[in-house]
């Protein structure tokens, strides 16, 4: 059928794809290697795994490939993936004490016990291109180093514990407590909320925030961040701690009972305080918590901020708003929903014209197109009993309405046209 | 349906298997592959699995891509929509292999009740051909092993975008709809967890003064596909971006209808014969689009929903590219395959298969009827403007 503009089958669609597969592989000479980009591309890889709530590198650095650099195309293929998955166990709940960090930074406090590491940072660095990594050649700056042991942190006899800086304030009593969830009123142990396993409801437990904060997107965990900064809600923290190290994954041994760590993953983590005080007899500084796989301090900040403006309970504000935040900040379903614009809508927008056409001859605006001329002609016949309501009343009706306004009436200011057109979907 | 799915069951032993060139090279990581030191029968009985489902199906996932559980959840909330018509049921929507927002709640639902012995037809917006109509057909048809079809009336099941085919569904037929925004409401507020409560209490004043508003603003409703409907006189359900044309066949239908979103996690159901009633005032009834006594220029109908196009007037000669072309809009029957149909044969009525005729669904044929085209839309709002 000539008149369907996408028509296809299953050979177009393959060709498609061959033509976007080809589009990767266009004039290079070789291959980028999974292990280039795991090894090279670290933050790529970190995001997709981050936002596709599946820590497996070599997996993300595959995803990443195919998807040609696209984070969220690559968390996207990670998540189909992960969902055919069986879940085995369920790990140990880690201390974040635990970690062995490569890089920890209070900004709370100058002296903090454990010290602050800097650890590989670009913050500090100033923004210029650097011309000389065209022609890159992979010298370790680092070689010259004069190192003693313990420098790898695989290796390392004995890490440091580094004690969280949140701690030393909760010993004091300035940081409230995270509420409780209900269930604890039960005397059974609480299953944690898997949101990829229940549907989110509101209002959400906080497991469930935390969660669907931390697969979040990326961009859009940043921007709400700072709508809070900006001044559209009242969180401007200050962070105990950031970290970024490796925790321990431990499991339960099936058959001894014994906890054993079976690999480490790497994440960021954030912690702030937030003056805002939490209760008024016994005044408390909120606080946030921000956690994501990889490196990605910024997302593990402002996971920070979002958790922290959502337990205020304030609904005014988009950042403070648990149903607002989660609803937009996952990166499957914004890119889903907005690239599906681009699906056929026939169907749709036939019946949105047949709207404003109506109501435009209503108006007495119907333009002399061809269309319009031929439903005035065939109309009364077509649509007698629409038609009987709508010729009985449409004069009264015009002349309820200024006559002014009939001229532009079709793009009012306020929404109704706009509205229904774009959300019919 | 259910009988069936159990059928094909693999082992609990076969692990998913990744497919990709690098399957090689990343299966050490992501521990994907089928372990090769499992006693031999074990692996020789899990090989023979793989082999049975490397046939027809995507080699190494589950029949019908779905585990079982999850899709003994699916049809939990099925059954639990059927038995509260209406009532937007929540459940835990897979990440799919589609985006989410292209029809991945549909092919949810689909999977989880689609047996070997099934048919099974996709169309995105009336059309079988249409591309993502083409890849939901070809995932089930990967995973499940399902004959498809593109004829609405030889299948059992049937998976659509924004269109209820023209063809009269029967009882043994289930459509499923797919499903972008799950609830009427969100038009009047975006919160879910207020709308949920609105519909606990059957509170739907603020629908009815946006309705109001739109009258007193326009001179009628302005809404357009997605129109908000009465299901059983108990719950506002959005029937999902179906155009007008296609509300009144949901009233008192002989199949079910299955609507399932996956980005918004929701299924809600429209069992047969229930009654489904679309809001409007007595003084401003519920009324379908109009084609301004259009037909389709392909088969000639006058009482199917139609699009128009633009078209190159005259000969279009693609070498000439000439610019200054003429345009001209022409209508065609938006259903592909019903149009095909009347191609052939111009008086098919849309109940030509079943052995009664003038059934109630949506417009009328124009043959079924005295003739007379005032008759036939007359009838046009009967169905579904005042339930009864």
């Amino acid at each position: 059928m000539g008149y369907v503009a996408v028509t296809a089958g299953e050979e177009i669609i393959e060709r498609a794809e061959q033509l976007f597969e080809k589009q990767r592989i266009d004039g290079q000479e070789t291959d980028i290697s999974v292990d280039q980009l795991d090894g090279q591309l670290g933050r790529l890889t970190a995001q997709a795994m981050s936002e596709g709530g599946l820590y497996a590198p070599r997996l993300a650095a595959l995803a990443v490939k195919q998807a040609q650099g696209d984070t969220v195309e690559a968390a996207f293929l990670l998540r189909a993936y992960r969902s055919t998955l069986e879940r085995f166990d369920e790990t140990v709940p880690v201390e974040p004490s635990e970690m062995l960090a490569s890089r920890r930074v209070s900004p709370a406090f100058k002296d903090v016990p454990g010290g602050q590491i800097l650890g590989p940072t670009k913050d500090y660095t100033q923004r210029l291109l650097d011309f000389d990594l065209i022609e890159g050649d992979s010298k370790d700056p680092t070689a010259d180093w004069e190192t003693t042991e313990g420098s790898d942190p695989d290796n390392a006899d004995d890490p440091e514990k580094l004690t969280n800086v949140m701690e030393l304030l909760r010993e004091e009593g300035l940081i409230d407590e995270p509420d409780e969830p209900d269930e604890l009123a039960v005397d059974e142990p609480i299953e944690p909320t898997d949101t990829t396993r229940e549907p989110v409801t509101h209002p959400p437990d906080r497991d469930a925030v935390l969660q669907e904060l931390a697969r979040g997107e990326t961009g859009a965990v940043t921007a709400l961040g700072y709508s809070a900064l900006r001044g559209y809600g009242q969180v401007h923290p200050t962070l105990a701690e950031v970290r970024v190290g490796r925790l321990p994954v431990t499991i339960e041994h099936p058959y001894t009972g014994d906890e054993v760590t079976v690999t480490h993953t790497e994440v960021s983590e954030s912690e702030a305080i937030v003056p805002v005080y939490a209760k008024r007899d016994d005044p408390q500084f909120a606080f946030g918590y921000g956690l994501t796989f990889g490196r990605n301090e910024r997302k593990a900040i402002g996971m920070t901020i979002l958790d922290a403006s959502i337990q205020l309970d304030g609904v005014t504000e988009p950042a403070e708003n648990p149903e607002f935040v989660l609803d937009v900040v996952d990166g499957m379903d914004s890119f889903g929903f907005i690239e599906h614009l681009k699906l056929p809508h026939y169907v749709t927008f036939q019946s949105t014209l047949d709207r404003i056409r109506s109501i435009r001859e209503r108006k007495g605006v119907g333009q002399t197109g061809q269309v319009d001329t031929e439903i005035r002609d065939d109309g009364s016949d077509d649509d007698s009993g629409n038609d009987g309501s709508a010729s009985g009343s449409s004069d009264p009706d015009c002349g309820h309405d200024d006559p002014d306004s009939a001229v532009d009436e079709p793009t009012p200011d306020e929404e109704p046209v706009v509205a229904e057109v774009s959300d019919d979907d | 349906m259910t009988d069936q799915i159990m059928t094909d069951e693999p082992p609990e032993t076969v692990e998913y298997q990744l497919r990709t060139a690098d399957e090689s090279s990343v299966a050490t990581d992501g521990g994907t592959t089928v372990s090769s030191d499992t006693v031999d029968g074990e692996t020789d009985a899990v090989d023979a699995t793989l082999d049975a489902l490397e046939s027809d199906g995507l080699s190494g996932y589950n029949y019908a891509y779905l585990d079982e559980h999850t899709k003994r959840e699916v049809r939990r909330s099925m059954l639990k929509a059927v038995a509260i018509p209406g009532h937007q049921v929540p459940y835990a929507s897979r990440p799919m292999p589609l985006a989410r927002g292209w029809g991945t709640g549909g092919i949810q639902a689909s999977l989880s009740i689609l047996g070997p012995d099934d048919r099974f037809k996709v169309i995105d917006q009336g059309a079988d051909e249409s591309v993502n109509a083409a890849n939901i057909r070809r995932l089930a048809e990967n995973t499940a092993e399902i004959e498809t079809t593109t004829d609405t009336t030889d299948a059992d099941l049937i998976q659509t975008r924004h269109r209820i085919p023209e063809e009269v569904l029967t009882d043994d037929q289930i459509l499923v709809l797919q499903v972008p925004i799950t609830d009427a409401l969100r038009k009047v507020d975006p919160s879910d967890a207020a709308n949920r409560r609105r519909h606990a209490h059957k509170n739907y004043g603020k629908m009815w003064v946006h309705l109001y508003e739109n009258v007193v603003e326009w001179g009628e409703i302005n809404i357009s596909s997605r129109y908000p409907t009465m299901v059983g006189g108990r719950y506002l359900m959005d029937p999902s971006p179906i155009p007008r044309w296609d509300v009144p066949k949901l009233d008192d239908a002989d199949n079910l209808f299955v609507f399932a979103a996956g980005r918004e996690a929701r299924i809600y159901a429209v069992p047969p014969h229930t009654d489904v009633e679309p809001l409007a005032f007595s003084d401003r009834e519920f009324t379908v689009e109009r084609f301004g006594g259009q037909s389709c220029h392909a088969c000639g109908s006058t009482d199917t929903y139609l699009v128009e196009v633009s078209e190159e007037a005259g000969d279009t000669d693609r070498e000439t590219n000439n610019t200054d072309r003429e345009f001209e809009t022409r209508y065609a029957c938006n259903d592909s395959s019903f149009c095909a149909k009347r191609r052939e044969n111009p008086e098919l009525p849309k109940d030509h298969h079943l052995d009664r005729g003038g059934v109630d669904w949506g417009p009328k044929t124009a043959s079924e009827t005295t003739g007379s085209r005032k008759t036939a839309a007359g009838k046009t709002k009967s169905p579904g403007g005042e339930a009864e």
